[in-house]
């Protein structure tokens, strides 16, 4: 019985570190990449510890890409204006659907988990067409007031957490007098730590990775995000590796930081929106 | 009654910036999509009305023909094999020794991976010539393989992709078998059930809502695909990974034809919305809801 179980646990561990090569091991590797001269990358077989190990690959990076401090920094802008903006935005429509006793809520809510199901492609087009006319075109303002004020998942996210939060609250509130302002702000809110942090996270790594939107919407290199950064580096210097890792190191960098600092929040923001 | 509409008007005022919004950028665009999609209009000159024409110009296209079938490919193929390996990969996670925290975490650190990043990382391991999988397959005695200029391999390659960023999904998976209750297992036990039998009579059933969900995001990741195509093979070899929304890019960005692309969007929400009230209406067929006598399996 116990040499099974003994020999059960070691295929658990096999399994598991077969895994872990899957998916930690491309990630070793762009590492190890980026710490390799050029010609480092062209030596047969590729090894995984560059020997000698080199910077060299990021001093290139800011060379060539003299906009790269740039795109970090709109990137760090954008992402917190939507994390911030996602909080005050969502928090208050959900509190609507959540909290009121209006007649109107249920088929609304519908009509919002409807757009959760819509491709942004059909919307798109017109988009960039309204964006044009209305002078929002290369600015940032395409990038976030959509999705502060449109974005279903925050809202559904949001949603979700108030209702756990007891009615009680409410009534008592509503009988010393409190209306539906104090029991969002003096309530509901200061009771909302963990998806308040949990929506700022998921708003802020959406900004950042997200390609397409600002692919479309914005023109001017200096005005660019990092994740279209990172495809000019692309498009000008395919052939040295390195450096391409090195790029996308800095775009993965922030958000590895934000996840082992606060991953507790992640998984509560994915598993409160997954199920029921 | 007043008390009534003193409700309807507090509920309006609090979700008013999502009317604003839904007005601004669903329904408005989504109106004009539908108006211009009946139009040659480039958004400089002014549009010609050209009645259905951009919708039967569809059928004699060839490039948007193929862009289709890849992205059904995508659907049809993607989705059931990745959301296999993610049902499989719960599973080992889920197993209790010391340490499982640890795989936990860094299992779900690529699904964070800026797309972009990802395509990069993928150029460096599935490189022609130097790639890492060319030197591990040649080390097993294997052939070199040129990964991104094979039209049969290109389309497996960027599913792997989609496999790699599993981590999401993963948790849903692992909140669906956490919440089974261990009561299920003790009768499967008692009733001398093995492994694999309690697998497809208890887990399985118990975790059909979670594979509901999942599938109907991943769906929606296949059908939206674009970054990972447009950048790792830039749709090719010869169109093969030419997806639909690349291709409604191009139309539009490109050959700066908006009505045709327009029309093409609202083509892909038809076929999105048919498939998905096809799964809908499956699902009371195969998932299990507590309380539901009908659906699972009880036996």
């Amino acid at each position: 019985m116990y040499r099974a179980k003994l020999l059960n646990r070691t295929y658990s561990y096999l399994f598991l570190l077969i895994g872990l090569l899957i998916f930690i091991g491309p990630l070793l590797w762009l590492i190890s990449t980026m710490l390799k001269t050029q010609d480092q990358t062209y030596v047969f077989p590729p090894k995984l510890l560059p020997d000698p190990f080199t910077l060299s690959a990021f001093t290139r990076l800011f060379e060539t890409m003299s906009l790269m401090p740039r795109w970090i920094a709109n990137s760090f802008s954008v992402s917190i204006i939507n994390g911030l903006g996602t909080i005050l935005t969502s928090s208050l429509i959900a509190f609507g659907f959540a909290r009121t006793k209006s007649r109107l809520r249920s088929w609304l809510f519908v009509v919002v988990l409807a757009t959760l199901m819509i491709p942004s492609q059909v919307t798109l087009i017109p988009m960039y067409i309204l964006f044009s006319k209305i002078g929002w075109y290369d600015t940032w303002l395409p990038l976030t007031i959509p999705v502060l004020l449109a974005n279903p998942y925050f809202i559904f996210l949001f949603r979700q957490y108030f209702l756990t939060l007891p009615r009680e609250l409410d009534e008592a509130t509503y009988v010393d007098g409190g209306g539906y302002w104090t029991i969002y702000s003096r309530v509901v809110l200061p009771l909302s730590g963990p998806i308040i942090i949990s929506g700022f996270i998921f708003s802020f790594v959406f900004t950042w990775t997200d390609y397409f939107t600002p692919l479309i919407f914005i023109q001017s290199e200096k005005l660019q995000m990092m994740s279209v950064g990172l495809q000019l580096i692309m498009g000008k210097n395919s052939q040295d590796l390195p450096m391409m890792a090195a790029g996308s190191f800095l775009a993965l960098l922030p958000i590895a930081v934000i996840y082992f600092s606060a991953q507790k929040y992640f998984v509560e923001g994915v598993v409160m929106s997954g199920i029921k | 009654m007043i008390r009534k509409w003193r409700e309807d008007g507090a509920f309006l005022l609090f979700i008013s910036p999502w009317i604003i919004g839904f007005l601004a950028f669903f329904v408005g665009p989504a109106i004009a999509s539908l108006v211009y999609s009946f139009a040659d209009y480039n958004a400089i000159t002014k549009p010609i009305w050209v009645g259905f024409d951009n919708y039967a110009k569809l059928w004699s296209d060839e490039v948007y023909l193929k862009s289709l079938r890849n992205t059904l490919y995508f659907v049809f193929i993607g989705v059931p094999v990745t959301v296999g390996f993610q049902i499989l990969l719960s599973l080992l996670l889920n197993i209790e020794v010391p340490g499982i925290r640890f795989f936990r975490t860094l299992y779900y650190l690529p699904y964070l991976v800026p797309p972009v990043a990802t395509v990069i990382i993928w150029l460096i391991l599935f490189g022609s010539g130097d790639g890492v999988v060319n030197t591990i397959l040649l080390w097993f005695g294997g052939a070199q393989i040129d990964w991104m200029g094979s039209e049969g391999l290109i389309k497996p390659v960027i599913i792997t992709i989609g496999m790699w960023m599993s981590g999401g999904s993963v948790l849903v998976f692992l909140a669906g078998l956490k919440g089974i209750p261990s009561s299920l297992y003790e009768a499967s036990r008692i009733d001398g059930a093995g492994r694999v039998r309690t697998f497809f009579s208890v887990t399985l059933p118990m975790l059909t809502p979670s594979i509901l969900f999942t599938v109907v995001m991943q769906i929606i990741y296949y059908f939206q695909m674009f970054t990972e195509a447009m950048l790792l093979s830039k749709g090719g070899p010869d169109y093969a990974s030419q997806t639909y929304m690349m291709n409604t890019y191009q139309v539009a960005f490109r050959d700066l034809n908006f009505g045709y692309a327009m029309a093409q969007s609202w083509v892909l929400f038809v076929i999105i919305l048919l498939i998905t009230v096809a799964l809908m209406q499956s699902s009371r067929r195969w998932v299990y809801y507590e309380g539901d006598e009908k659906g699972g399996s009880n036996g």
